[in-house]
């Protein structure tokens, strides 16, 4: 087989042959327009990264269909593996299905984990110890402005392999609204993630908030990371206008919206916050991007402009972000607990709508972020109350899982442990939350480590925990196969332990007085030693220990999931005794998931009750 | 253990647990998650709201955990029990409750906060106004009469008025001693009160200071040197600190006389 048929490898040639192109089109208007070198890295870059991107979508084929259209030339949906290829080459191109889609954005949000955790590992060999040991202060910027942004694509992307790959199936769907818009929101993140890391050649120096005017300086891998983060967004925009679309019109019949399974709530909330707050950050980096490239002044006091705009338009995206990282994961605990517990979804109304009222205070919460950059003062007091309000629809969610573990019948397979962990770890995260809500107490911690510490808890809890369990919660249908039951509790019961370490270490590092994003500390940071836990020093070798336990626990996942796809045990339909419709048809799920259409008679959790929630049409009742 | 899982046995156990963990919880972190010493009237404001968000995040934090684990526990399939668990659906006055509880203490926190900030950001027309200007990557302070220096010096027992501003990048003002933050932002003006509480003297004397004294460190990320940008901090009796602006303000302009210092010193 030619490596040719591979849609990635057309989709990588065409990316280079692109960015050639463009390079070269800019040379050759420097050298005609008299400037001194043709050749300048930021403006041959700019365009050279655009034309390489859309070299890169037609090369893969994702642009095929619509080109056809347009000269009025039918395409049948294909079905199935590439004709003549094996199977596993259709996630190597561009695939209608969604089940494809929804691995192809898992398997690159994983990899992007371990990117972005990669990075992360680098500076916490460096800060382990007092002192510059082989991380100058220049890379140490780099790699840690890095981690920020390959960790968020790894969730953005892990979210859209959730929900690709999910709510289709919950839907008893045939799949998405838009089955080639899909496959294009998917492929636009792949030379998302090459600019992302082609930037790290250049570098850059601003953290993932890249604030001005200190991103209009540095190196020319700010253009690089604006146009990633340009790209990414069009993947999340055109996803989740998918999303919406697939839930609001392709529910089957008798499936009312409190009838749907909690997660396609949850995914429906985050999709609103993606298609209507993405454009804040996309407009923001593109008027840095023009600032830098053009000269222009939006936000440079000196040609008139104000940085702290920036730094509006950036949270006003970058706050409601946060929702779209934690939501979906939230969901999934609140399916997968009542599985595990059999017993229904305590409150199931109050849990999805919980979830909305989280997505719209989400909306006005983003000068939290900025109660230290020197906007009008009074403003502080009404962020400190919208950001208290979240704990309310965050609290329902909470005892509302309380209430569906009480009085039920608690097993402890992997994922129901990691749903757990995400619980303690995610709650966590939340409580630490108020501390940084009231302006005053905020004060000392903003841009310390306690905030580090705060936001790492919600985004393993949100989002990574919840990520994890959900990969191990459906393995055996996407397979076929059980993954090894003792390797997925040794990864849960070293992990969550680490982590706890790594994020209270963060916290107390923080309250000491620690900087984040500092190269180095002093010794004597703060002036003095912790009594009951040592200086600083102790406390930072703990926090890059803990990391990189957690990356030996995600190896293994790797490995237990490698191994066990070929290895694991046959899993059978539904191994968990689950009763929603996807666990209803066979594992693997055949190409057309469901055989015959599909309708709701019950409701989704009604676990200790007779009946079902499904029934498939043609089948007698009581048949499943 | 009784059988019904709303049997009030059940909730006299996990109160009694959730009381005995709240308390241990709060002993740990007040240890775990210790401030720096308490130089400034805001570090004893800040505080004191720290530990109030502290005790009640124990609470919190214990209710959530012990029902999660009593639930572990107490509600886990017996060996060879294929059965389902209750068929409790929920119950809207209970989720009334855990709605409107959470909203009376946000109410609570929103009035506390307002007042801490109230505090910590008052105004007091007699303070000594310094600004600061900050620029990659170094700090420098301006006194009135011209006086420049790149110690931050500050009078005990007296308001001080930061006037934060910045050539280049956005910096952030932190001396994490005062518990105050502020960026410096270019083009405009910025600016941060405190009351300096502990003398530099009184400060080293405090055991495993090491010789280091109080620092303003940059926190906001400023580029290739943002982890060095410091300046030290000193504070001095009020009477050193008039002293000591006299003697600068003489070296900028040697025609002062002791009239003109009078005058223009605070």
């Amino acid at each position: 087989m030619s490596l040719m048929k591979l849609g990635l490898v057309r989709g990588l040639i065409g990316e280079v042959v692109g960015a050639l192109a463009g390079v070269f089109v800019v040379m050759l208007i420097r050298a005609a327009t008299g400037y001194e070198s043709a050749y300048s890295a930021e403006p041959c870059w700019v365009i050279g990264l655009l034309s390489g991107s859309i070299g890169f979508l037609i090369g893969v084929g994702a642009l095929t269909d619509w080109s056809k259209w347009w000269v009025g030339q039918e395409t049948p949906m294909h079905h199935g593996p590439p004709v003549g290829q094996p199977a596993w080459t259709r996630y190597f191109g561009v695939d209608y299905n969604h089940k494809v889609i929804g691995i192809q954005y898992g398997v690159t949000g994983f990899i992007m984990l371990m990117i972005g955790g990669g990075f992360a590992l680098l500076f916490r060999t460096e800060l382990a110890r007092s002192g510059l040991q082989f991380l100058q202060p220049a890379t140490y910027n780099t790699v840690m402005s890095m981690h920020g942004w390959a960790a968020l694509f790894s969730i953005l992307i892990g979210v859209g392999g959730m929900a690709n790959y999910i709510v289709p199936l919950m839907l008893g769907a045939e799949d998405m609204a838009f089955p080639r818009l899909n496959a294009f929101a998917y492929w636009i993140n792949v030379p998302a993630i090459i600019s992302l890391l082609a930037s790290t050649y250049y570098g850059w120096d601003g953290g993932w908030t890249v604030y001005p005017p200190l991103s209009l300086r540095g190196g020319a891998g700010y253009q690089f990371v604006f146009i990633a983060i340009f790209l990414l967004g069009f993947s999340s925009i055109l996803g989740s206008l998918n999303i919406i679309a697939t839930i609001i019109r392709m529910r089957p019949p008798g499936m009312s919206l409190f009838r749907m399974p909690i997660f396609c709530w949850a995914v429906m909330a985050t999709s609103f916050l993606q298609l209507t707050a993405t454009q804040f950050i996309a407009q923001a980096f593109l008027m840095l991007s023009v600032s830098r490239a053009l000269g222009m002044g939006f936000f440079d006091p000196a040609k008139g402009g104000d940085p702290i705009l920036f730094q509006h338009l950036f949270w006003f995206y970058s706050h409601p972000a946060v929702y779209v990282f934690v939501l979906p994961g939230l969901g999934i605990i609140s399916e997968i607990l009542p599985v595990f517990c059999r017993k229904p979804l305590f409150g199931y109304r109050w849990v999805a709508l919980s979830s909305v009222g989280i997505a719209l205070v989400g909306f006005i919460v983003w000068g939290h972020h900025m109660f230290t950059s020197g906007y009008a003062p009074y403003l502080r007091v009404w962020f400190m109350i919208s950001t208290l309000l979240v704990a309310v629809p965050t609290g329902v969610k909470f005892f509302s899982w309380l209430g569906t573990m009480w009085g039920g019948k608690l097993t402890f397979p992997t994922p129901m442990l990691f749903v757990l962990g995400a619980i303690s770890v995610f709650l966590l995260g939340g409580l630490s939350g108020p501390v940084l809500a009231t302006v005053a107490s905020d004060q000392p911690l903003q841009d310390s480590y306690f905030v580090l510490g705060h936001f790492h808890a919600t985004i393993f809890g949100g989002f990574v925990f919840p990520f994890f369990a959900a990969i191990y919660y459906w393995y055996p249908k996407i397979t076929g196969r059980m993954y090894n039951e003792t390797m997925g509790k040794i990864h849960f019961w070293i992990m969550t332990p680490a982590f706890w370490v790594m994020s209270l270490g963060q916290m107390t590092a923080g309250t000491m007085g620690m900087r984040r994003r500092i190269a180095d500390y002093e010794q004597g940071l703060a002036g003095f030693v912790n009594p009951h836990l040592g200086t600083i020093e102790v406390i930072h070798m703990a926090i890059t220990l803990s990391a990189f336990v957690i990356a030996f626990g995600i190896l293994l996942m790797i490995y237990n999931l490698f191994h066990s796809a070929e290895m694991g045990k046959v899993a059978g339909s539904n191994p968990w005794r689950s009763r929603s419709p996807e666990w209803q048809i066979p594992s693997p799920i055949p190409e057309h998931s469901y055989a015959r259409p599909i309708t709701v008679v019950g409701e989704p959790y009604d676990y200790g009750l007779p009946g079902s929630y499904v029934t498939m049409a043609g089948a007698a009742a009581g048949d499943d | 253990m009784p059988k019904s899982s709303t049997h009030p046995r059940h909730f006299i156990i996990v109160g009694v647990l959730v009381a005995i963990v709240t308390l241990v919880l709060y002993v740990v972190l007040e240890r775990a998650l210790p401030m720096p010493a308490q130089a400034s009237l805001e570090a004893l404001t800040i505080d004191w709201l720290f530990g109030l968000h502290m005790l009640v995040l124990s609470f919190l934090f214990a209710l959530v955990v012990v029902f999660m684990v009593y639930s572990i526990v107490v509600f886990r399939r017996r060996e060879g029990d294929d059965t389902d668990g209750e068929h409790i659906e929920g119950s809207t006055s209970i989720e009334i409750a855990w709605t409107v509880i959470p909203l009376i203490l946000v109410v609570i926190f929103a009035f506390i906060g307002f007042k801490t900030l109230n505090d910590i950001t008052r105004q007091d027309p007699n303070s000594v106004v310094i600004k600061a200007h900050a620029q990659q990557w170094q700090w420098q302070f301006e006194y009135e009469g011209g006086v420049i220096s790149d110690t931050l010096v500050v009078p005990l027992q007296h308001r001080v008025h930061i006037e934060l501003d910045s050539k280049d990048v956005i910096h952030s003002f932190f001396v994490s001693e005062f518990r105050v933050k502020q960026d410096a932002v270019p083009g405009m003006v910025t600016h941060v009160d405190f009351t300096p509480i502990m003398s530099t003297e009184e400060y080293l004397a405090i055991a495993d200071r090491k010789g280091e004294e109080m620092k303003v460190r940059c926190a906001e990320l400023c580029g290739l040197s943002h982890w060095s940008m410091m300046a030290p901090v000193r504070v001095v009796p009020e009477n050193e600190f008039t002293a000591w602006l006299h003697r600068e303000m003489v070296k900028v302009n040697p025609a002062l006389t002791k009239a003109d210092l009078s005058k223009t010193s605070n």
